[in-house]
């Protein structure tokens, strides 16, 4: 086996592994707010990814030339984040947050209940099959040579999602907000006796979280260029494994474990057989959770006695 | 729950012999009562000979499967996304050793002992190095422990048949003759013998639930649901008491799942003991009430019904109305089952957070919460 | 007072869910089961338009008998496609109605295999217009004990009006070897139809002596394959052979395909042959590289009553048959010729006549049932895709097969 197949691998596991992240984010923000495990949201980048496709439908931006068309992708990333974020914080406002005091697993079903509700109006939305999703971006080679093959698509995909990350980044370490959401995080009492207003930095996380799985529903519409309503159970479950797998309630532990999903995906795909991914990549996850339980990057919780 | 109900049977026990004593013991044993009903259904109701009686068959399964995902989740307090796959390795293991075309091609019980037996050896195996993981993490260990499972069935082919699974697995009592009527083909031609032995495995099952409930182990379980360190002090083995629920879980899906691979007749394809079974089973168990076993069975009896009888009957009686003679999606029942599926789910917590039937010591912890 | 006449209701509802409605001796039903929500849903209602339009066509009467049909979803919603559960639900519901005289079905084999045990116990005829799995007819050629294992009485009620997959599996390989194709990569969806057809594509590809480069199967409910067509670009295969259907991801397959620059032609079964698997892959995607096989001819070169049903089905339907229409309509004109046949409303009677039929005058042409309950027809047509649609190729037939090597 060659090197450049091992590299090709790898690159198109980045690429993947960005997108997961992306999604994974959303998991990993909401749960380390209000410890809830949010099961809709990736039936929510389903939703975003049907408003996507009406958008790029109803607006006509597939005959478009290239400049209008990266304006236009940036368009669709800010109507579909909008979207995403505004429905989760309403979903949280109407769903989770009467249950706030409930039983753990009680805003857990309600998640599921609310996934199955976004299922069916996906269902309705673009119809029982998978829709084509119009191609954008071209998948041209942008290196020399055909040996490798680094398309157009996957550096929309880097363009999306690094900045996106970079201002996430900013907004947790170096804003107020951002200081109230650690606050939160770590001690929602002591939070609200130092004068933070809980429920509003709830909301401004799911926000957030949603935000970027409208980013990310647009994102895989333009790479992977098929949606259906089914979508985001998958879609859902490798997120919600790579936010596990970085440790949960970490931001950087959802981009590398979302990196780390989307390489060994692809590399299992080459050493081991495309058949086995699935089996390997929830392997991998079970060993790593044994010897380290708290994720890659997650911290030790400590038990109070 | 209101204080209201507890004052209720006291009255009643004041005032009179037959009635009230008997509306007091249904009042706790309702779900026996419900069960010794359903045993009599197949006499009053015909439809029970047809596909009725085998959808309700399923979901008597189901809350077999479900009361085995309770031990851990209710009792025990350690949340599980993975039970299908114990109910898929059941139904496998019990294919294997009884299907003709494999060497084995044992009896009904045997296999059935034999499938529990390794169900509930695989689920030590997988609890034993999970034991320090703790609330979600042990959740996404054994949501992927289920993805593997899936995965490994469909692909193994040599052994569990693929995707074409394993095929026919013969009935209970298969070959048996019982004065001339050859009791195998009666399981295979009339639903309701399935739906007597279900409902029988069933009874037993919630029975010695109960009585397990009351023991040592049981309130050991509980008091490592409600505080593992506190536990531990007062000298329970945590680790074993946690190992113990996960054999006994296993053991029960394993068990459900011998008996649905011997109802359908096939252990069907892997993708039936994917996610959405596990997920459906512990959305029976949480909208029920935790750790109730009444509670345990309403909710599978409201979430399975709904899908496995409900749904096909009212996609059916729609049709054969006239309503919607072209076909349109919108005015099918399948077309709005997702949606009114989840509106239930969310509806029910937003209602009663804690369940439908939820047992009387998560009550009394609700209401301390609160106050 | 109110809540009484909730009782009522409640009894009147269960009274009908039990099914209670006496049978009519004037009527006999015909049932379908197939996989009506989720992703095969748009096939599934081409066939049932083919089965409404026969019984239209037969003004709904045939004999002395009034013809009713009951369209039965073997699929659930939260599932997607079909279940165990749900096909053997329908199965039972047929078998307990005793007007029920035919069951059409299934689409998919897996499914077939559950509810044929049980619909055999009842003698009740099982009519299939998709299932093309080897072993639910030919002994000797599926797995062992089959079919024999789905006939617990012994008696045989399944006839399907669709070949098998070893003509199709077995005729595709000898096409890629007459074009010159020597290196071959093969892929399949990891169900019974698709990977049993790959198997048999497989098997003929190594008696012809073509190089088998990798045989992979997929997960169907992944969302894209670019690590796997990577690997198959560095193999270099002349020709890509999937064994599956659209809804196992056909046409995300022939997408990622294009677009990792594997340069090899695609080749798909007739799981494929849907206007829709066009439109997943993107046109653009299949200009004239994508092949597809198809049991029968396709609806434009139709003749004589082939001919017949086209028009009818467009002028009832507004819009050209799809590829499974025909078998649907043919399924259900195979059922309502057994019953004129046998002339009494016993399914014995009913299922022996249809296993009878040797000549058979239908829109496919002049066929039979063989002794198995497989049709005589053996012709396979080629399609390939131009300008979006599938244009007709060539007829492959069997006798002109090469040489084994």
């Amino acid at each position: 086996m060659s090197t450049e197949i091992l590299l090709q691998q790898c690159l198109i596991g980045l690429a993947n592994g960005a997108l997961i992240a992306l999604v994974a984010l959303g998991y990993t923000m909401v749960y380390g707010i209000v410890r809830l495990i949010n099961f809709a949201h990736g039936d929510l980048v389903m939703l975003g990814a049907c408003l996507a496709l009406s958008l790029v439908e109803f607006s006509g931006l597939t005959a478009a030339g290239p400049v209008t068309t990266w304006i236009g992708i940036a368009g669709l990333v800010l109507a579909c984040g909008l979207f995403c974020g505004s429905l989760n914080v309403l979903v949280d406002r109407v769903v989770y947050r009467p249950l706030r005091g409930a039983p753990k697993l009680a805003p857990l079903v309600s998640a599921i209940g609310v996934s199955f509700i976004f299922m069916n109006v996906g269902l309705f939305w673009i119809g029982p099959a998978d829709r084509s999703f119009p191609p954008l971006v071209p998948a041209t080679n942008l290196l020399a040579g055909d040996r490798l093959q680094f398309t157009a698509r996957d550096l929309l995909v880097v363009a999306i999602v690094v900045p996106l990350m970079v201002a996430l980044t900013v907004l947790v370490r170096a804003t107020p907000l951002g200081r109230a959401m650690r606050a939160v995080a770590q001690d929602p009492v002591a939070a609200t006796l130092m004068g933070v207003d809980v429920e509003r930095v709830i909301a401004a996380t799911f926000f957030l979280g949603g935000f970027l799985g409208g980013a990310a529903s647009v994102v895989h519409g333009l790479t992977i260029t098929t949606i259906g309503f089914q979508m985001g159970f998958l879609n859902g479950l490798y997120a919600f494994t790579a936010a596990v797998l970085g440790g949960i309630g970490s931001v950087p532990g959802a981009v590398v474990g979302g990196l780390v999903i989307g390489l060994v995906r692809a590399l299992s795909s080459l050493l081991v057989g495309e058949r086995w991914t699935g089996a390997v990549v929830f392997g991998i996850l079970i060993v790593i959770l044994v010897f380290r339980p708290e994720g890659l990057l997650g911290r030790r919780t400590v038990d109070k006695v | 729950m209101s204080e209201r109900d507890a004052e209720r049977p006291v009255r009643g026990r004041r005032s009179g012999p037959f009635w009230p004593r008997t509306r007091t013991w249904l009042r706790r044993h309702w779900d026996l009562a419900a069960l010794a009903l359903l045993a009599m259904a197949p006499a009053v109701v015909p439809a029970l000979g047809g596909a009725l009686g085998g959808q309700v068959t399923i979901v008597f399964i189901s809350c077999i499967l479900a009361l085995g995902l309770n031990v851990m989740v209710g009792s025990t307090g350690l949340v599980h996304l993975g039970i299908a796959a114990f109910f898929g390795i059941g139904a496998f293991c019990h294919a294997i050793l009884t299907v003709p075309t494999e060497p084995f091609r044992w009896s009904f019980l045997p296999a059935a002992a034999l499938s529990v037996l390794i169900t509930a050896g695989v689920g030590l195996a997988l609890g034993a190095p999970t034991l320090r993981l703790r609330g979600d993490y042990l959740a996404i260990v054994t949501l992927g422990f289920g993805e593997v499972v899936k995965v490994s069935l469909r692909n193994l082919e040599q052994i569990t048949g693929g995707m074409k699974g394993l095929n026919p697995v013969p009935p209970p009592a298969a070959g048996l003759r019982l004065g001339g009527v050859d009791l195998g083909m009666q399981f295979a031609v009339d639903p309701r013998w399935f739906y007597a032995l279900a409902l029988g495995v069933l009874a037993v099952v919630v029975v010695a639930l109960r009585r397990l409930e009351r023991s040592r182990l049981g309130r050991a379980w509980m008091a490592v649901r409600e505080d593992e360190l506190a536990a531990a002090a007062t000298g329970i083995s945590a680790s074993r008491v946690k190992l113990s629920a996960f054999a006994l879980s296993s053991a029960l899906a394993g068990l459900a799942g011998c008996l649905y691979a011997a109802c359908l007749s096939t252990t069907a394809d892997p993708n039936a003991y994917d996610f959405n079974r596990s997920v459906m089973v512990l959305c029976a168990v949480i909208l029920g009430g935790l750790g109730s076993i009444p509670g345990t069975l309403l909710g599978v009896a409201l979430l399975v019904g709904f899908d496995t009888v409900l749904a096909p009957w009212a996609d059916a009686a729609i049709q054969q109305s006239g309503i919607n003679p072209g076909g349109s999606m919108l005015l099918s029942f399948s077309g709005w089952r997702l949606a009114l599926f989840g509106f239930v789910l969310v509806l029910v917590m937003r209602l009663k957070p804690a369940g439908l039937m939820p047992s009387r010591r998560m009550a009394a912890e609700l209401r301390e919460a609160r106050a | 007072m109110q809540r009484r006449r909730f009782t009522m209701s409640a009894l009147a509802l269960t009274a009908a869910a039990a099914g209670c409605r006496p049978s009519d001796p004037g009527v006999i039903r015909l049932v379908s089961s197939l996989p009506r929500t989720g992703s095969a849903k748009q096939q599934s209602d081409t066939i049932v338009r083919g089965i409404r339009l026969a019984i239209a066509e037969a003004e709904g009467r045939v004999g002395a008998f009034r013809i009713e049909y009951l369209d039965l979803d073997d699929a659930t919603a939260a599932a997607g496609q079909w279940t165990s559960e749900a096909e053997a639900a329908n199965a039972r519901r047929a078998l307990q109605d005793p007007d029920v005289v035919a069951y059409l079905g299934t689409f998919n084999s897996g499914a077939a295999k559950v509810s044929m045990p049980i619909l055999n116990l009842g003698d009740l005829l099982m009519v299939s217009p998709a299932n093309t799995a080897v072993g639910l007819t030919k002994p000797g050629l599926g797995d062992r004990g089959e079919p024999e294992i789905y006939r617990p009485t012994g008696r045989r009620n399944f006839v399907r009006v669709v070949p098998a997959d070893d003509l199709q599996g077995q005729l595709s390989a000898e096409w890629a070897w007459r074009r010159g194709i020597r290196r071959v990569v093969i892929l399949d969806d990891n169900e019974v139809y698709g990977k049993g057809i790959a198997d048999l594509f497989e098997e003929r590809c190594r008696e012809l002596g073509l190089t088998v480069l990798a045989h992979d199967a997929i997960d169907a409910k992944a969302q894209e394959f670019r690590s796997l067509m990577a690997r198959v670009r560095s193999l270099g295969p002349e020709l890509v052979y999937f064994g599956g259907t659209t809804q196992t991801k056909g046409g995300q397959l022939a997408k990622d395909m294009a677009g990792a620059g594997v340069e090899a032609i695609l080749m798909v079964p007739d799981g494929c042959l849907e206007q829709v698997f066009i439109e997943a892959a993107g046109p653009a995607n299949l200009e004239g590289r994508c092949f597809v096989t198809f049991g029968g001819l396709p609806p434009e070169k139709l003749t004589g009553k082939g001919m017949a049903f086209v028009e009818h089905y467009r002028a009832r339907y507004g819009e050209m048959p799809e590829a499974y229409a025909v078998y649907g309509y043919e399924a259900a004109g195979v059922a309502l010729r057994a019953v004129r046949d046998a002339g009494v409303k016993d399914r014995r009677t009913i299922t022996d006549a249809a296993l009878a039929i040797r000549d058979y005058d239908g829109a496919l042409g002049r066929w039979g049932f063989d002794a198995n309950g497989d049709t005589t027809l053996r012709t396979l047509t080629v399609s390939t895709v131009r300008d979006g649609r599938f244009v007709f190729e060539e007829v492959l037939e069997p006798d002109a097969s090469p040489a084994t090597s």
